[in-house]
């Protein structure tokens, strides 16, 4: 099976919410929207991410290997191979696995149903009934916030599965998004 | 609406401070010890003092201050002096609440009692100790009220006796449970009386005349040292068993399961009793768990989960509270689902199975693993006799065959079905209006073979052992079927 390929919208189109029409009765015929893809802008973000924290990892190895190599000299060769090889790596994975992982990525919102898929290795499609939506969280981090995006967190009240993150939606379409999940979301005792 | 009067209040019982104290004691004696040899002779005794008399202060300010009332539908609990707290619980968000008596509570006719909602984190209120007429008319009046607020109760005061298990079966429970876990906590619970009452000493003394007969016999005679471990293990076995048996009965002693309305009741033990009430539609998933023992003899054990269930994500503490049923055949299964699960579907279930795939797989992961063993075998003793683990894979295969025609899915009106395993069996059923969440995943390998795995998320899973699962679906099947279940939950609660 070939991974379904996500169709981009314009970047600044206006948000659009498929409507559901209702077959009486039985399973609703959906207009299945296509998935939405990420803000393109995360790719970078992730890049940010990945390289500030391979760089901390990067030099707690470095002082490592340092106090190693003070210890015992002959260890220099191996150090230094090791140190540029985790280094090659970081470098490596910053570059290659944010594009990959952000066409992965995608989401959709009908009237009934929230829907997201996301994962390289393990791929997940999780589909959120709207009733069962507790709340959502709308969450900036630092590096977020250079970029203008942030992140939406879905709040239900499963176990496995208690929060549904969207990463990387740029600022006002997660806004939209949360102020139309809220006002269609459904609040019901368990 | 109508705005009701406060018809029932209470206060907690004169005995509180009998208990109070005792718990105070049983608190204190672990740091007295040290206290009292290591300090001053009257400086000890003096903190001791203080420390139980500021315990019984706290115990007396909450007697005196303690107050109960369920009105307008909610029930307020009120308690404090220096800082006055009160809690309100709306009735409908009460999932549960649990009677328990110690020995202590039994001979003095009191009992402690606990109101669960679905917050999770413990119980939300907990009264202790209560008089035990006064604790039952609390159950009554939240049930009735609970009902009046929800749906039509059904005469709410008749209560009719689902199942009763005797001593003969409980000890069946015993036998059939999984005696290794039994085992191990046998060997753990000795381990530390050993190392409590003998002193080390003597241990390794002890320890030291065990390995010496032993090598003089290995040294004598290899077949008597086989006898001798067979023997030990053998004794280990016998007393596991019985100490599974003794557990089985003292913990689930005169197990009653009945029905008021829609509240099911349940009743047990024999040195600490439980009685909890718990109604219907909280049940998020109910399963039907075979182990393995118990599959061969044909019995099976029934759980469910509700929302009061979940720990905040560590393992349960309390295993037994989710139980429904110990112990029940497995032929009589079928007619007593609609006891737990009102509307469930009449009929049997229609199965449906997954990819053939799914034997392959378990079949290549099993020789993987065989394969594994034989070469670390054979290596170890250096001869072709090692390689032994590779007969394994026939009957590997054939389990594997067992499993896949077990495993499957039936989507009904209201409720989904899950069951899968064959040594060891369990069934889940979900009401699908408990959906919370729909997955579909795929790792690696189900990428490569079109397949899949469903899996469904429900509140508070905590004794379900998983919930409801499929795996080896074709991708698209369990796609569509992923959206049925997602919308069907939608609408089931778009109909409230």
């Amino acid at each position: 099976m070939s991974a379904r390929s996500l169709a981009p919208t314009a970047p600044g189109a206006p948000t659009r919410f498929a409507q559901t029409a209702m077959v009486s009765g039985e399973e609703s015929q959906t207009i299945e929207p296509e998935f939405r893809p990420l803000d393109p802008r995360v790719v970078r973000l992730w890049r940010l991410n990945y390289l500030v924290g391979f760089g901390v990892l990067l030099l707690m190895l470095l002082a490592g290997a340092v106090t190693a190599v003070l210890a015992r000299p002959a260890l220099r060769p191996w150090a230094a191979l090791l140190w540029c090889g985790t280094a090659a790596l970081a470098g490596w994975l910053s570059y290659w696995r944010p594009p990959r992982l952000y066409r992965a990525w995608g989401y959709r919102i009908d009237a009934q149903v929230f829907e997201t898929r996301s994962g390289l290795f393990f791929h997940v499609s999780r589909l959120l009934p709207l009733a069962r939506l507790q709340h959502v969280d709308l969450e900036r981090g630092p590096f977020e916030r250079i970029y203008g995006l942030s992140s939406l967190v879905l709040h239900t009240a499963g176990t496995h599965s208690a929060s549904i993150t969207i990463p990387g939606l740029d600022a006002g379409e997660a806004v939209r998004l949360r102020d139309h999940l809220v006002a269609i979301g459904g609040d019901d005792a368990v | 609406m109508q705005s009701e009067a406060a018809v029932f209040e209470g206060r907690l019982h004169p005995l509180t401070l009998a208990f109070a104290a005792y718990t105070a004691v049983r608190r204190l004696i672990l740091p007295a010890i040290p206290l009292l040899v290591f300090s001053d002779r009257r400086l000890g005794p003096a903190i001791l003092g203080v420390l139980f008399v500021s315990a019984l202060a706290q115990a007396l300010g909450r007697y005196f201050s303690f107050r109960y009332r369920v009105e307008g539908g909610e029930l307020v609990v009120r308690q404090g002096i220096l800082e006055r707290r009160e809690r309100h619980i709306p009735l409908e968000r009460v999932q549960e609440i649990r009677i328990e008596q110690g020995v202590l509570h039994r001979l003095l006719g009191v009992v402690d009692a606990q109101v669960d909602t679905g917050g999770g984190g413990g119980p939300e209120a907990t009264l202790s100790v209560l008089s035990r007429a006064e604790a039952e008319r609390l159950q009554l009046a939240v049930g009735e009220r609970v009902a009046k607020v929800g749906e039509a109760a059904a005469s709410p005061n008749e209560a009719v006796v689902v199942r009763r298990l005797g001593v003969g079966e409980l000890a069946l429970s015993g036998l059939t449970s999984n005696h290794l876990v039994s085992a191990l906590a046998l060997a753990g619970l000795l381990w530390t009386l050993l190392d409590d009452f003998v002193s080390e000493g003597a241990l390794r003394r002890g320890a030291g005349a065990v390995f010496g007969t032993t090598r003089r016999v290995y040294e004598q005679d290899v077949w008597s040292t086989v006898a001798l471990t067979v023997l030990g293990g053998a004794l280990l076995l016998l007393l596991a068993v019985t100490f599974s048996v003794a557990g089985a009965i003292v913990l689930y002693y005169g197990f009653t399961l009945t029905l008021r309305g829609d509240d099911l009741g349940r009743r047990y033990g024999l040195l600490t009793r439980r009685a909890s009430s718990l109604p219907r539609r909280r049940i998020q998933v109910l399963e039907v768990e075979e182990g393995l023992l118990r599959r061969f003899c044909r019995l099976a054990t029934l759980r469910a989960d509700t929302v009061a269930g979940r720990t905040d994500g560590d393992e349960p503490k309390d295993q037994w509270r989710g139980v429904l049923l110990p112990i029940v055949p497995r032929a009589e299964v079928e007619e007593l689902l609609p006891v737990f699960l009102p509307d469930l579907e009449p009929g049997p279930a229609e199965w449906r199975q997954v990819s053939r795939l799914s034997v392959r797989r378990g079949t290549v992961k099993g020789a993987a693993v065989c394969a594994l063993a034989a070469s670390a075998s054979a290596a170890l003793q250096h001869s072709a006799y090692g390689l032994w683990p590779l007969f394994m894979l026939a009957p590997l295969y054939w389990v594997n065959l067992r499993r896949y025609r077990h495993l499957g899915y039936a989507l009904g009106e209201r409720y989904f079905r899950t069951r899968r395993g064959w040594l060891s069996r369990s069934t889940h059923l979900v009401p699908i209006r408990k959906v919370q969440e729909v997955e579909v995943r795929q790792n690696w390998f189900d990428r490569r073979l079109g397949l899949a795995t469903l899996v469904v998320d429900t509140a508070g899973q905590a004794y379900t052992g998983g919930g409801p699962l499929v795996t080896n679906l074709p991708l698209e099947e369990a796609r569509r079927l992923a959206a049925t279940l997602a919308r069907r939950a939608q609408r089931g609660m778009a109909h409230g």
